[in-house]
């Protein structure tokens, strides 16, 4: 890691100044292109009301839209923030698909139980928690690579979540059970567009929350500068009288818990899970992963993304129900090409120094 | 994410593992999925509803689901019922085997990639996109050839159309690391969604059948598919299929153990800096490597039309997963491919024996599939508790005497074990 000093303190320099080329200006780019291309549809769309341009401003200035992005976006937003925990405390967890799929499950599972959807939703945190620690003891405790790691707790995921519907409920769904309701805003739920953030389910207002709290702690507390350095630097963090393992642990199992609030929002929200096929969570959470690169590792860049995948996939509801002449099984495969554009163009990013590899401490 | 180095650590660390261990460790972790799945099914028996005296009773407490049986049928019943006599070729040994054949391709296209340090989890889209290609192509070529002729030409065609289309859809994700430093994780996986999407598009349209309320491709006419030798026509098993497989576990291993090609993979697996100093062309291998995996995941699509269904229809059972179970158990080693590949057969077989025999879901081998990975990948653990079994006889708490317990214990909840065996 640091033996040849000299080599050492050369190569990362010119990483990095390559790494602000490389990603920063792809990101503004796409960031930019996103902005014009909006401004551009939306003139277009109030010159031309009736052409395609039209009906597309429509879809996008409609209170609806917003509406449903808000909601998409909510799993794979707490997945990422979850992932980036993680990744930033140096240990890749690309399993926050099988998280996300455990709590999914579970959440139903305990509210059809219980019948309360708030110990429903605690029950989603729980078992994604769980799934998170079992990762966390393997990856960090057994050394195992992260990356097979990660996709063992995906397949566990995909694997248990529908045997446990097929015993309880005899299929690879569940039975309905009662959705958390939406919260309005009094006043501000009126204004046309926007109102759409103050008239939403408790789990987007969750997500405003977490979103928050993540940056703070990054930013702002030393636990996230122990995260930070637990990726960049451990053997620094272990000079400072930190346990880097312990640090770890704690990020993994924060994964666990943000994505848990994530896979259980999703199925809360519909009220049901549907475990056929890639389940209900169908790709969100790899989605996340993409979304907290491409919002280089920050919380706020990490939502505003996710916004972005979002809002292309609210977009295409929408459209669905429009019917532009483009084929409904076409349209819905438009998340995932525009994650692998978006890859193609952030390439690699420049992630945490020490991420991905087992620390050993000096002392055992 | 620079997963290729990652990559790359593990295979050198796996390179470094003996054989022996390598095999006393996916022999292991082949157990302890078991004996975790044995659990699972004690506690799925418990959450479900049976009347008294269909239940089983250990420790006193009453089980809906009897592992042992689930064990019995899973096993003995995938073999056909060797033991109780009336063992028939064309029973679920055929089965058996039938899967086992779709298997070594999905493995063997999920381990040359590893070999070359690359993880394609897009095996199952390259599977997809090559069934339907075959599909359809075949389906051309049967209105051209037809009779034993047919079947001759015909076969090799389909494999051929197979390999051809899941090599460039695999040569998709080979690009666009090689040449964009994308993560091949993610967009192997994102390939997979698309070409189900895409597919589904097809199948629905241009390319379906008018007859049938089914989304699926004109069925191919019995010529145009593999034909039956000596046993398992009933099972849709063909020995045609599986001479093929074994072909090409040998014709990986030859390729990757004896010719320029295989070395550089394997270099650019173990050290990719060393093999570019040594003047192996990075991007080109790793494009080459996925699209050659690419296009052993079409093989294993076309034996899935030609072999199994007779048409292309949506909602392809996820072999490409499987694959990667199948060639981490064979520590990525293409002979041991064949043997992983009978026995993850086995398992698939075994649990559609056991829905007939008892009421546990045939998921359970979506869970056995993910646990086997999982503990596949870490050796450490088990070489903590053979060192434990050595070192201290008395204190061999994690493995003695293999009851349910300790296996609820090490892997249910692995937190436990690994936190009260240190303190």
């Amino acid at each position: 890691m640091s033996d040849a000093t000299g080599s050492v303190s050369e190569e990362p320099r010119r990483d990095e100044s390559d790494g602000l080329l490389d990603t920063h200006s792809p990101r503004k780019i796409v960031a930019w292109a996103t902005v014009g291309g909006l401004a551009v549809l939306l003139a277009a769309g109030a010159l031309f009301p009736n052409s395609l341009a039209g009906t597309l401003s429509d879809v996008i200035t409609s209170r609806n839209t917003l509406a449903s992005a808000l909601r998409l976006s909510v799993p794979i937003a707490f997945a990422a923030l979850g992932g980036i925990f993680a990744e930033k405390s140096g240990v890749i967890n690309i399993g926050l698909e099988g998280l996300l799929i455990i709590s999914a499950f579970t959440a139903v599972y305990v509210t059809d139980a219980t019948g309360g959807v708030w110990l429903g939703f605690g029950g989603g945190i729980i078992a994604s928690t769980l799934l998170a620690a079992l990762f966390a003891v393997v990856t960090i405790r057994f050394r195992a690579d992260q990356i097979i790691a990660g996709l063992a707790v995906w397949l566990i995921a995909l694997g248990l979540a529908p045997f446990a519907s097929q015993v309880i409920y005899g299929g690879p769904n569940t039975s309905t059970v009662p959705t958390i309701g939406a919260i309005s805003v009094p006043v501000l739920s009126e204004v046309p567009f926007f109102g759409a953030l103050f008239s939403a389910s408790p789990s987007v207002y969750l997500l405003f929350l977490a979103v928050a709290l993540s940056w703070y702690v990054f930013e702002r507390t030393s636990f996230g500068r122990w995260i930070r350095a637990s990726g960049e630097n451990p053997k620094a963090l272990d000079t400072a009288g930190v346990n880097v393992a312990h640090v770890r642990y704690a990020a993994v199992l924060l994964s666990g818990v943000l994505s848990g609030m994530g896979g259980a929002a999703l199925s809360l929200d519909l009220g049901q899970f549907t475990g056929n096929g890639p389940t209900m969570v169908n790709g969100k959470g790899f989605i996340a992963i993409v979304a907290y690169l491409f919002g280089n590792y920050n919380p706020i860049g990490a939502f505003l993304s996710t916004m972005l995948f979002a809002g292309l996939d609210a977009m295409q509801t929408a459209l669905q129900l429009q019917g532009i002449g483009v084929p409904r099984q076409l349209i819905r495969i438009t998340p995932f090409v525009i994650v692998i554009v978006i890859l193609a163009l952030v390439g690699r990013t420049r992630t945490p120094e020490a991420a991905g590899e087992y620390y050993e401490s000096g002392e055992e | 994410m620079s997963v290729g180095d990652r990559a790359r650590d593990v295979l050198a660390r796996l390179a470094d593992a003996s054989a022996t261990e390598r095999i006393l460790i996916s022999t292991a972790a082949l157990l302890l999925s078991i004996l975790v799945g044995a659990v699972l099914v004690l506690v799925a028996g418990r959450m479900t509803a049976c009347t008294p005296n269909e239940a089983v009773y250990y420790f006193g407490t009453g089980f809906c689901y009897d592992p042992i049986l689930v064990f019995d049928r899973l096993f003995l019943g995938a073999l056909g019922d060797p033991l109780s006599g009336g063992w028939s070729p064309d029973g679920q040994f055929s089965v058996t085997l039938r899967e086992t054949t779709l298997l070594i391709f999905a493995g063997l296209s999920v381990a040359l990639a590893f070999r070359a340090g690359i993880f394609n989890i897009g095996t199952q889209g390259q599977m997809v996109v090559g069934a339907l290609a075959t599909a359809v192509a075949v389906l051309w070529g049967a209105t051209l050839v037809s009779g034993v002729l047919g079947t001759v030409v015909l076969v090799p065609f389909g494999i051929l159309v197979g390999a051809v289309f899941g090599g460039l859809y695999g040569a998709i994700p080979g690009l666009l690391k090689a040449y964009a430093d994308a993560n091949e994780v993610i967009t192997t996986i994102m390939l997979n969604f698309i070409a189900t999407g895409v597919t589904l598009y097809l199948v629905s349209g241009v390319f379906k059948d008018p007859e049938s309320a089914a989304n699926q491709t004109v069925p191919l006419p019995e010529y145009a598919q593999f034909p039956t030798v000596l046993f398992g026509g009933r099972q849709d098993f063909s020995l045609v299929a599986l001479f093929f497989g074994l072909l090409a576990i040998a014709g990986l291993y030859y390729l990757l153990e004896h010719t320029a090609f295989g070395y550089d993979v394997r270099t650019s697996g173990i050290q990719p800096e060393a093999a570019e100093y040594s003047g192996v062309d990075a991007p080109r291998t790793v494009v080459a490597s996925l699209t050659l995996s690419g296009a052993l995941g079409g093989v294993a699509g076309a034996m899935y039309v030609m072999m199994i269904l007779g048409t292309f229809q949506t909602g392809v059972p996820s072999y490409g997963f499987d694959g990667i179970t199948v060639s981490i158990l064979a520590g990525n080693n293409p002979l041991g491919v064949g043997i992983a590949a009978l026995l993850f057969g086995v398992l698939k077989s075994g649990t559609t024996v056991v829905q007939f025999a008892t009421d546990v879901p045939p998921q359970l081998v979506g869970v056995l599939r993910g646990l086997i990975i999982l503990f596949v990948a870490m050796p450490e653990f088990f070489r903590l508790v053979g060192k434990r079994i050595t070192d201290t006889g008395s204190r061999a708490v994690a493995t003695d005497g293999g009851r349910p317990e300790p296996a609820a214990g090490s892997a249910g909840t692995s937190g436990d074990d690994g936190g009260e065996s240190d303190e």
